[in-house]
């Protein structure tokens, strides 16, 4: 008996997992500048997330190496895809390290947050 | 039961609750940048949604080789409270068939301090009686309360960036019996704990430096030890710490993981010879979010 539930409910799992859509929580893809990069003064960063983000709930700082906060705009999702976060930087950013800290909102509603650092050289 | 609860464990776990500053996390422990993989040999520091079939090969100690496939059920009922239903089947040769213990754990937890991937939550499991069959017959209930706790270490200056993506799981549970004796054997009372070390790539690609393969970028390498020690109503000579090691490596997806392990016995008193156990882990709040996947109260929530 225990088998054959076993069977019913694997069954059963495996239609709901074919037709159901999928939501995950947004954790970070990939990044431009990219995650530990080198790069010129960056006029924006860009997160691409795993998910889709909500941009009221959902937002992109960035401090210098001394944890000076760098201008930046609001963030907001580029059009058309709710996945990729977009901050447009203030000011060009002299040579040094840099520390983006971001939080996300998916639109399921769970909540993650991360940071990661690039360079910006001479 | 033989002895009443500890008072004092039941304390520790309030007082954990209490002490750190807690904000609610979401399925399936995830706690700020850190995503906890779900492990093999200790459970994960989350309150999840998810289905994982698990498959052990364990090779013959004194003479029993032994073949296991179980399940385990996940489900919310409250956004951090939930119930874990897991049974199985058991082969041993010699030996034969047996159904296993039909095994429920209260879960309540999910506690996250996003800021330090601090992440919490406690338990109470019960081995049911009368309901394996065969060579797995259990004549009274196992209780165990439980308390499992996670650590990232992404909390680290990016000086020292190569460790950011390490963390620490750690599980302590100790089990009472239902019945001090049967058939004039005495049921001993046993404390348990284990903890891993993992490093996460996908880690690693979101917050140290990224990682252009695909394949690398979804890997954890991990170690899980796990011990166990008669410490109550143990007949003579049999208090010895049994335990294993067990090295493996996690694929991690958005919707589901792999994990395969090694299971290596500390000592002769814990087995012989290297056995091996796989999983696939479904997380079902992501696959199913509507339906199976979601509590079946969400005060409040999403």
């Amino acid at each position: 008996m225990h088998s054959r539930s076993l069977l019913r409910l694997g069954v059963s799992l495996a239609f709901a997992l074919s037709a159901d859509a999928v939501l995950a929580h947004a954790l970070l893809q990939k990044a431009v500048p990219a995650v530990g990069g080198t790069v010129s003064s960056p006029s924006e960063i860009r997160i691409e997330f795993s998910e889709g983000v909500e941009p009221r709930f959902s937002g992109i700082a960035l401090t210098s190496a001394g944890g000076a906060a760098q201008p930046v705009g609001k963030s907001a999702v580029e059009t058309g895809d709710n996945k990729v976060l977009v901050t447009k930087i203030g000011k060009k950013l002299p040579p040094g390290v840099y520390t983006v800290n971001w939080h996300a909102v998916s639109v399921d509603t769970h909540h993650t947050q991360g940071s990661f650092s690039f360079t910006v050289q001479p | 039961m033989s002895r009443v609860y500890p008072r004092a464990l039941v304390g520790a776990f309030a007082a954990v609750g209490a002490a750190l500053w807690f904000t609610p996390a979401y399925p399936h422990a995830v706690c700020g940048s850190r995503v906890f993989p779900a492990t093999l040999a200790i459970d994960d520091p989350g309150v999840n949604d998810e289905f994982a079939p698990t498959l052990t090969y364990q090779p013959p100690n004194s003479g029993v080789q032994e073949f296991d496939a179980e399940f385990s059920w996940s489900k919310t009922i409250f956004p951090n409270v939930g119930i874990v239903i897991s049974d199985g089947a058991t082969w041993q040769h010699p030996g034969g068939y047996g159904w296993e213990p039909l095994d429920t754990e209260l879960q309540w937890g999910n506690f996250c301090w996003p800021e330090h991937e601090l992440m919490a939550t406690v338990g109470f499991d019960v081995s049911w009686a009368g309901t394996g069959t065969g060579t797995q017959v259990q004549p009274f209930n196992l209780y165990t309360p439980v308390i499992d706790v996670g650590k990232g270490f992404g909390d680290l200056p990016t000086s020292l960036n190569w460790l950011r993506p390490a963390a620490v799981t750690f599980e302590l549970s100790e089990t009472f019996p239902g019945q001090a004796s049967t058939d004039g054997n005495q049921n001993a009372t046993n404390l348990n704990w284990g903890f891993s070390l993992q490093y996460s790539l996908p880690y690693y690609n979101a917050n140290v430096a990224e990682i252009d393969n695909p394949f690398w970028k979804h890997i954890i390498p991990i170690t899980e030890f796990t011990f166990s020690k008669p410490v109550y109503n143990f007949a003579p000579g049999t208090n010895v710490t049994t335990g294993t090691i067990q090295p493996g490596v996690v694929y991690l997806a958005d919707t589901w993981q792999f994990a395969v392990e090694a299971i290596i016995p500390i000592n002769g008193a814990s087995g012989h010879g290297v056995g091996v156990v796989a999983s696939v882990d479904l997380f079902l709040d992501d696959l199913l979010p509507d339906s199976l996947g979601k509590p079946l109260f969400n005060l409040g929530g999403k």
